[in-house]
């Protein structure tokens, strides 16, 4: 086919009005039709030229993949907005780098769209915002100083004096204000000094020049971080942040999957949530997907259950990939032999019900994440949040990027990011083939190795491990998929390598492994992860500033941390193989020995929960079913164990 | 004692001490609650640790922010919360009514009574009040029209305890109108088809009843009307957004053709059914002045959008689920689930449709309908909590109309009821009763005493001269309430104070309940995950 009259669709304007290009004048044919063509879709119509001659046009309207497509992310939990707050750190960045004029160029270009993550709005008094298309669930309080209304939409509230609906008494109890760290009186400083300097008062900027330095803040993050606001630098809308309030009970209480469940239909706490969904929603013209991370390791597994069964209802055809997170502090030792096996049979419980409201499910999360041959070049403190999130964070990251790509035509090849692949496509990818496998395992190589080191065990594909907990090393899976992404990668001579060079390096490196995988997708950008100062001190002392492996440690403390390292390269991929099996086999074990066994020691307990027998059974039917997809010819069956 | 046996770290309190500490956990509430009561009570301003505002008279709302930790407190935070689930008010005075039992109890079993006996008294009286209640509560006759004054005095009764006289007398008459726009003949009243809608902005007296629907989003796309008179509303859950298919189906194509072949057939599939659509909305427009309005539940792709706003159409995406109900209610015709039965018969109407932007807040008026049967309560306000606190009250309010109705009668209200059924559990039941079972009896009358009581110490009066007034008054057979203006006792009919039957017949049901529960409490066994944490 000839575009004979190139076209242009008004896009950008938004007033759609189709001009021709030759002689600008709008287009005069009713007869349109809709054509597409391998992925992309054209608009076919005729137009008549001033000649008075009839021509023939095609438009293209990069419909099917091409045009920008959101997604909404929800954190539900703590944990959950721990592996979040740096998530958006991460963006927040991304987009601070890009503006900056004395940022390297890699981060001017860097083949990503931020809307797919972002909207834009505007407050009352007219000011633009950008914040995440982000909703956030947690318990009251958890936001520590910040306002669940958030910063950018009110204006500045101080305790009114006087109430305007009501004539008679009033008391005022005041908490005592949370104490804001060092870390956000340099944020707030900072702004102060912004909107002095746009009031054109030019004079008082030195009054307000931060005196706090940067490594004081370091310091007192590593020292105090309790709550996830304390660590993050984002402005979030006020419809992001939601808090679970009226719970009456602590978080030691809120631990199990029953309490969960009941606490998100109560009320209108439910509602409310929807509602909050919907907004972001319904302001997508094209949403590609719901990225979910929650926190399973108590209640907030059965809130996010109940809310993922209302998505699956209302917005069926929106594909939610499910990052089913916990942190290392819920693997604590329980002390009796009854809470062990109430632990365990909450997971398996947890784990069934939200694979069944998603199309694709990651379980992330390592007991000790310290002693993991992931984390064998960070130096991390596992009973923090704030540092293990920090690893999680980071390959959910990476995961992410491939989604925000710029998607080109299949000849046009981008020199800062290729791969490009929706959240559909995707889980497609990994769960659609011959094998019907959804729960997939998250590998990540922090930093990722040089392409051309070979010394120092230095492989990428070694480098990958696991951050999946109970998965099996070494399987023989001929059906593994997997969807790998590289960014940042550094090249010969340690400079960032070209996106034509990491493709041939990872070509070249499963050329050489015994135990390839079924199909491979590969996404592949230039630019790097951006350490941003609040990032925690994790880096061990042979990674260098931009995230270089060292043959010896470059200094004496054994960890580095944002003002050391400035950037990394990162590799993480999904994979669907039978290595995932040790982990569903275990929560089936676990179901069937503490709850649907006779006399078990759970039953009562699950009963407790709102679940009859026959749903027990359900339940373990969903593991079961998982179990024999990876693995057709096992003896699987309801007696054997 | 065996718990020591089994978990040495068992914390254990003896009967007295439980008893105790029950006791005080309830008296502990009260006191938090108390100033709340009556429209002279404090309105209390809650500042979190972040700077969050909210604003709250109302004990429900109250209980909810406040963290309780204490075990007993939360038991009864609880029942009075569920009260409020139930009846749509009276937390307070469930916690009041319940403190208060506690707090004569105690006197009781002080002087060595057994609590076992006081129950059994209170459990009496309890009965006996029930049955008092319904000799004593004032018919109201429904019918096909209902006596809107009625409905505005309980409303108002209501209201005015929770916002300033003018404030509550105006949205008294939007509460009433409001219910008895959504009340069908022989149905059961639906308070979610009274829609809640708030604005920040200008001032709170802007409040108004739109008949119609205000929705929250608008139109996505720059050529549509902003604003449009005489409007076919068409009500639908289609979706108009190109999906990949496989996300449903998940079948398989071998070549890149059928896979072509499919992605087109769906492009095709969507823009037939947006087609199909403007042919109806030419069917019933063509000639005339009148405009369409299409509102779907599910997505509106920009291709679609486009081709409805060439068409002339409005067209709002990802309406609210409910909204697909009120609609109809609203407008009259139906929901669509598919567009190939679509006729004229299915659209509903409405005279005005405009829309409001606020910043990036964008409302959608659906207004001038016929015979809505659904309606929008618009709240403003200057600032969030105050629109959160009218919210609430709105709320309340819209209950006490419904329990009216549905009670067909009310209650004396300023304290006359209480007052009244004192009077009659002291001078006539009391006397059926044998043995000590009658000083239950007598703490259960008491302990009604603390509304009229705490309505007079909130009003700033003496609370024993009015109590002798009242009780006075009564014993002379004269019903009177509290004047909390003078604390001269009046007439509540005269004044038209009226409570619900059902809110006021909840709390004599379960404040007893409760109180026995927490009185017969042998022992507090403190033994779990968190017993070393301090509390």
């Amino acid at each position: 086919m000839v575009l004979s009259v190139m076209l242009f669709w008004n896009y950008v304007v938004g007033g759609r009005d189709i001009i021709c290009y030759q002689c600008s004048s709008p287009y005069c044919s009713t007869d349109v039709d809709v054509v597409v063509v391998s992925n992309y879709m054209f608009v076919e119509g005729q137009v008549e030229l001033r000649s008075g001659r009839l021509k023939k046009w095609l438009l293209l309207v990069h419909e099917v993949q091409v045009s920008m497509r959101e997604i909404v992310t929800i954190q539900v939990g703590g944990f959950a907005n721990f592996i979040g707050s740096h998530f958006w750190n991460f963006q927040d960045e991304l987009l601070g780098l890009a503006e900056d004029p004395q940022s390297d160029a890699v981060f001017k270009n860097q083949g990503l769209n931020m809307d797919v993550l972002y909207r834009t709005g505007e407050t009352q008094q007219g000011i633009l915002t950008y914040t995440p298309r982000l909703l956030s669930i947690g318990f009251q309080g958890s936001l520590g100083s910040m306002s669940s209304r958030g910063t950018l939409y009110n204006e500045i509230q101080s305790v009114p004096s006087d109430v305007v609906t009501w004539i008679a008494d009033l008391s005022t109890h005041v908490s005592e204000p949370r104490k804001k760290n060092l870390f956000l009186q340099s944020l707030y400083k900072e702004e102060q000094e912004k909107s002095h300097m746009m009031n054109g008062n030019n004079s008082g900027k030195h009054d307000f020049h931060s005196d706090i330095q940067d490594k004081d803040i370091v310091e007192s993050l590593e020292n105090e971080v309790q709550y996830w606001t304390d660590f993050s630098k984002v402005h979030y809308h006020p419809q992001s942040l939601y808090e679970l309030n009226g719970l009456w009970t602590d978080v030691q209480q809120f631990n199990n999957y029953g309490i969960g469940r009941d606490a998100f239909s109560e009320g209108l706490r439910g509602e409310e949530i929807n509602e909050r969904l919907r907004f972001f929603i319904e302001e997508c013209d094209h949403i590609q997907g719901i990225q979910f991370i929650v926190d399973d390791s108590g209640g907030f597994s059965g809130v996010a259950a109940e809310f993922l069964e209302n998505i699956a209802d209302e917005y069926t055809n929106i594909p939610v990939l499910l990052y089913d997170a916990r942190g290392p502090g819920s693997y604590m030792n329980p002390s009796s032999q009854k809470q062990s096996a109430f632990q365990n049979l909450h997971d398996a419980v947890s784990f069934s019900r939200l694979s069944s409201y998603c199309k694709l499910i990651v379980p992330v999360g390592l007991p000790s994440l310290n002693e993991r041959k992931a984390t064998r070049f960070l130096c991390i403190e596992n009973e923090k949040a704030y540092h293990t999130s920090a690893v999680y964070a980071s390959a959910l990251h990476s995961i992410s990027l491939p989604f925000r790509m710029e998607p080109l035509g299949p000849t046009d090849e981008s020199c800062y990011a290729s791969g490009a692949l929706d959240v559909n496509g995707a889980i497609q990818m990994l769960s659609g083939q011959a094998r019907q496998n959804m729960v997939t395992i998250l590998d990540v190589a922090m930093p990722a190795p040089s392409l051309t080191g070979k010394q120092l065990e230095q492989s990428l594909l070694g480098n990958l491990q696991p951050l999946t907990p109970d998965t099996a090393e070494d399987v023989e899976d001929l059906q593994a998929v997997e969807s790998m992404t590289i960014h940042g990668a550094h090249g010969s001579g340690g400079h960032s390598a070209p996106v034509a060079e990491v493709k041939d390096a990872v070509q070249a490196a499963y050329g050489q492994v015994m135990r390839k995988p079924r199909f491979s997708h590969l996404s592949v950008a230039t630019c790097p992860l951006p350490i941003p100062l609040p990032f925690p001190t994790i880096f061990g002392n042979l990674v260098g500033q931009h995230g270089e492996l060292l043959g010896s440690p470059i200094s004496s403390y054994p960890s580095r941390g944002s003002l050391d390292v400035h950037s990394i390269p990162m590799a993480a991929r999904l994979r669907s193989s039978t290595a995932v099996l040790p982990f569903l086999e275990n929560r089936l074990a676990n179901l069937r020995k503490f709850g649907i066994q006779q006399g078990a020691l759970g039953s009562e307990v699950v009963r407790s929960w709102g679940f009859g027998k026959d749903e027990l059974e359900d339940i373990g039917e969903t593991l079961s079913k998982m179990v024999t997809t990876l693995r057709p010819h096992s003896e699987v069956s309801s007696d054997s164990d | 004692m065996s718990i020591r046996v089994l978990n040495p770290n068992a914390e254990v309190l003896n009967k007295s001490a439980a008893l105790h500490m029950n006791i005080n956990a309830a008296k502990g509430l009260q006191d938090v609650l108390k100033t709340n009561l009556g429209p002279k009570g404090t309105i209390k301003m809650l500042v979190g640790g972040a700077g969050d505002i909210k604003l709250t008279k109302d004990g429900n709302t109250l209980l909810k922010e406040m963290q309780i930790q204490n075990p007993t407190a939360i038991m009864i935070a609880r029942t009075a919360v569920a009260q409020d689930d139930i009846s749509g008010d009276g937390t307070t005075s469930t916690v009041l009514f319940i403190g208060e039992l506690m707090k004569q109890s105690e006197r009781y079993i002080d002087e060595g009574m057994h609590p076992r006996v006081l129950v059994d008294g209170l459990e009496i009286a309890k009965r006996a009040t029930l049955q008092f209640i319904e000799k004593f509560k004032t018919p109201v006759v429904m019918g096909d029209e209902p006596d809107k004054e009625i409905l505005k005095m309980v409303a108002r009764t209501t209201l005015r305890t929770k916002l300033y006289e003018a404030l509550a007398d105006q949205l008294t008459d939007i509460v009433v109108n409001a219910v008895l726009c959504i009340r069908k003949p022989e149905e059961v009243i639906d308070l979610f088809m009274v829609e809640i809608m708030h604005m920040r902005h200008k001032f709170d007296v802007d409040t108004r009843l739109v008949e119609g629907l205000v929705l929250d989003h608008g139109s996505r796309h720059p050529d549509m009307k902003r604003r449009a008179e005489n409007c076919y509303i068409l009500t639908c859950n289609v979706s108009l957004e190109y999906e990949k298919s496989e996300v449903n189906a998940g079948f398989f194509y071998s070549s890149a053709e059928q896979r072509e072949a499919m992605v087109a057939a769906e492009r095709r599939s969507v823009d037939e059914r947006v087609r199909k659509i403007i042919e109806l909305k030419d069917k019933v427009c063509s000639g005339t002045e009148n405009n369409f309005v299409v509102i779907n539940q599910k997505g509106i792709d920009p291709p679609s959008l486009d081709l409805l706003a060439r068409a002339g159409i409005i067209a709002l995406r990802r309406a609210k689920r409910r909204n697909m109900e009120r609609l109809v209610l609203a407008c009259g015709g139906e929901a669509v689930n598919s567009v190939d039965d679509l006729t004229p018969d299915s659209l509903g109407w409405a005279g005005l449709v405009y829309e409001h932007v606020l910043g990036e807040e964008k409302y959608t008026f659906v207004e001038n309908v016929k015979n809505p049967y659904s309606c929008t309560i618009l709240i403003k306000g200057p600032n969030d909590h105050t629109i959160a606190q009218i919210k609430d009250a709105v709320r309340d309010g819209l209950r006490a109309v419904k329990n009216t109705i549905e009670d067909e009668s009310v209650i004396l209200g300023a304290g006359a009821f209480e007052v009244a059924a004192r009077q009659y559990l002291i001078n006539e039941v009391k006397k059926t009763v044998k043995g000590r079972a009658q000083l239950g009896v007598e703490a259960f009358a008491d302990a009604l005493l603390v509304i009229p009581k705490t309505l007079a110490e909130n009003s700033g009066l003496d609370t024993q001269d009015v109590i002798i007034s009242l009780t006075g008054e009564h014993d002379r057979g004269n019903i009177v309430g509290l004047n909390q203006h003078t604390g001269e006792p009046i007439d509540p009919q005269m004044e038209g104070i009226f409570d619900n039957y059902s809110v006021k017949r909840q709390i004599i049901n379960s404040g007893p309940v409760i109180a026995s529960q927490l009185l017969l409490v042998d022992e507090v066994i403190r033994a779990g995950r968190n017993m070393r944490k301090p509390t």
